[in-house]
């Protein structure tokens, strides 16, 4: 798994997550998902979201993905399989 | 147990820190972020589509519990340590399948970001700063204040495990006379100022 470290992201493999990301609802654009200022209505649309669930929900099949790894080579979840994940998503801001 | 990070897109930009335009630079954040905060388990890093991140649901700040078997079995949209303890806890007592706390946890809890918000809008400050607290008044200046009271304040604020009943008791207890005593000094000088005003009138 470990290698030099990728200069490309990997997300757009074939995996489960991209194939369910082309027909996503209330998905965003490059755009407006990396903005330039944190604004008000960024804070609505996590309050929405939150109200709505948005999300993968529990009993699902957490959809598989492959993405780059710090240090180099990349992780796919579904090499987890066996044991449990605590998976989380965070901001370097 | 596996535990595992992706690094999202840029939540607070600033000069340092500027939204996300190639990969590369998003790369760059995630070995910073791993070193800074001494992260000892996979970093992982979306793509600069967001594709992941939005796919599972694409909030500032969630954890979600996968079981043995791959299937989401807690939804902890607001990540809150003491919340996943009882919430692995309950999946370890049946055998690490199925779903545990009634799935989704929607609660944000504001407490830990008082003193370890600060932690990532410090980035990007100034920006980053005057960005958030004219969204949300006291977004910003409340987790700064906190983290300068991080001593003072993180056997409270920081826990991995709940707090006991009792403390939650008490702790409400204190907040509501805290609030009795505010509201009595300020009705007593709105009391004070408005006797003035007459005083004044009637001259």
């Amino acid at each position: 798994m470990q290698g030099d470290t990728p200069k490309e992201d990997l997300a757009t493999r074939s995996t489960e997550t991209a194939q369910r990301f082309v027909t996503l609802k209330d998905k965003l654009s490059n755009e407006e998902y990396n903005f330039e200022h944190f604004r008000a209505k960024h804070l609505l649309s996590d309050a929405q979201a939150t109200i709505e669930k948005r999300g993968i929900q529990p009993g699902e099949m957490a959809p598989d993905f492959e993405l780059a790894r710090v240090g180099g080579g990349a992780l796919r979840l579904s090499e987890l399989r066996g044991k449990p994940v605590l998976l989380h998503f965070g901001s370097f801001t | 147990m596996n535990f595992i990070d992706v690094v999202i897109r840029q939540a607070h930009p600033g000069a340092d820190v500027p939204a996300y335009h190639s990969f590369e630079q998003k790369m760059r954040d995630a070995e910073s972020y791993r070193q800074e905060d001494g992260i000892g388990w996979p970093v992982l890093v979306d793509d600069l589509e967001g594709t992941t991140h939005q796919v599972y649901g694409g909030l500032a700040d969630p954890t979600y519990l996968i079981d043995a078997d791959g299937r989401v079995a807690f939804y902890n949209m607001w990540t809150h340590a003491p919340t996943l303890h009882e919430a692995l806890e309950e999946l370890q007592q049946q055998g690490w399948r199925g779903e545990v706390k009634g799935g989704v946890h929607q609660t944000p809890h504001l407490l830990p970001s008082m003193t370890d918000g600060w932690k990532g809008l410090r980035r990007g400050w100034p920006q980053s700063f005057i960005e958030l607290e004219t969204s949300m008044p006291g977004m910003a200046s409340g987790p700064w204040l906190g983290y300068q009271l991080r001593p003072l304040l993180a056997p409270l604020t920081l826990r991995s495990k709940p707090l006991p009943p009792s403390a939650k008791l008490g702790l409400t207890a204190g907040a509501a006379a805290l609030l009795f005593l505010g509201v009595r000094s300020l009705r007593s000088r709105l009391a004070a100022d408005s006797g003035r005003v007459r005083a004044r009138n009637k001259r």
